[in-house]
């Protein structure tokens, strides 16, 4: 009987055996791979419907002190509204603009991330596409955070 | 060398710097925003004849100024400029870049020569791209917006 059992012990083989974990150069990288976005820092965030008007949303983004705020219809991102939306499209035109509903105005299709995604995905949507703030979804598609470049720079000197 | 040592020894010259967008001191804010909806940069300085800065005004400061009182759109840029503002040398480290970027809550950083010259611009975004440069397996094949794994169970 243990002769036996000694036999399939040096029959059997583990697939693990020769698995290296993967190294990465520091911890800052290793954080960027394993860590989640779910982990930086994503609140508090701002939401409004889009039918708010660019008045209002002026205001809220100025009270506030933030930089974007997100479009929310249905519990569901349908778009963002950023100093950036706001420089390039309702300065110039503000006395027109400022009654009309934020949806003619903001972003749609904005880029989001997932909070499941590696903390690598934020900051690629920063430096790779340009995005400064980027909202985060859980995978139900509901809103449950923003990301910004500070957020990420509190991420990365804590990963440093 | 790990990350950290990079930022420790290299300078801020090594960051992909923006052309600094400048505007006269009578310059209206109105003029600004033109400038800088169309060159797409947020953040605007006032210089004078010898390219000194006077001042900073950012996209943060225009929805300040709509909240307030729209009608200074009109008013000269100097006026709503901020007249402190943060800035790093060309030569200084680039781990300066990120201290400021977290102890001053800011976006942008004024690049300065030895002269005090305004010479570019960085911020998040040039500091995000740099780290970026340096982990390409990690950042630049993110894909970004696809489901990070499928919802409903496959096979039966």
């Amino acid at each position: 009987m243990t002769n036996s059992s000694s036999n399939n012990n040096q029959e059997f083989q583990d697939p693990l055996e020769n698995y290296d974990p993967k190294t990465y150069g520091g911890r800052l990288e290793q954080a960027l791979a394993e860590e989640l976005v779910g982990e930086i820092e994503h609140e508090p965030y701002a939401t409004i419907p889009p039918s708010m008007s660019v008045f209002d949303a002026v205001h809220k983004m100025a009270f506030m002190h933030v930089a974007c705020l997100l479009v929310e219809e249905d519990s569901k991102l349908v778009g963002v509204f950023s100093d950036r939306d706001v420089l390039t499209r309702v300065a110039l035109e503000y006395e027109h603009c400022k009654d009309s509903p934020v949806a003619e105005y903001m972003t749609t299709d904005p880029v989001f991330v997932y909070s499941s995604q590696s903390a690598a995905a934020a900051l690629s949507v920063m430096a790779v596409s340009g995005h400064r703030h980027v909202p985060v979804l859980d995978n139900q598609q509901n809103i449950v955070g923003i990301v910004s470049p500070q957020r990420v720079t509190e991420f990365l000197k804590r990963s440093l | 060398m790990g990350l950290l040592e990079n930022m420790q020894s290299e300078t801020v010259s090594r960051l992909s710097l923006r052309e600094p967008l400048t505007a006269a001191p009578s310059a209206t804010v109105r003029q600004a925003v033109e400038i800088m909806r169309e060159k797409n940069l947020g953040c605007i300085f006032v210089v004078d004849e010898n390219r000194k800065p006077l001042g900073e005004f950012t996209e943060a400061m225009l929805v300040q100024i709509l909240r307030e009182n729209p009608a200074a759109m009109d008013e000269p840029l100097e006026q709503h400029a901020a007249k402190h503002w943060p800035w790093v040398k060309l030569t200084d480290p680039i781990s300066d870049v990120l201290d400021s970027l977290e102890t001053k809550n800011v976006r942008f950083l004024c690049v300065v020569d030895d002269l005090g010259q305004v010479v570019g611009l960085t911020g998040q975004k040039g500091l995000m791209e740099y780290i970026a440069e340096h982990f390409p397996g990690q950042v630049t094949v993110q894909r970004i917006g696809g489901q990070p794994y499928p919802l409903e169970r496959e096979g039966a």
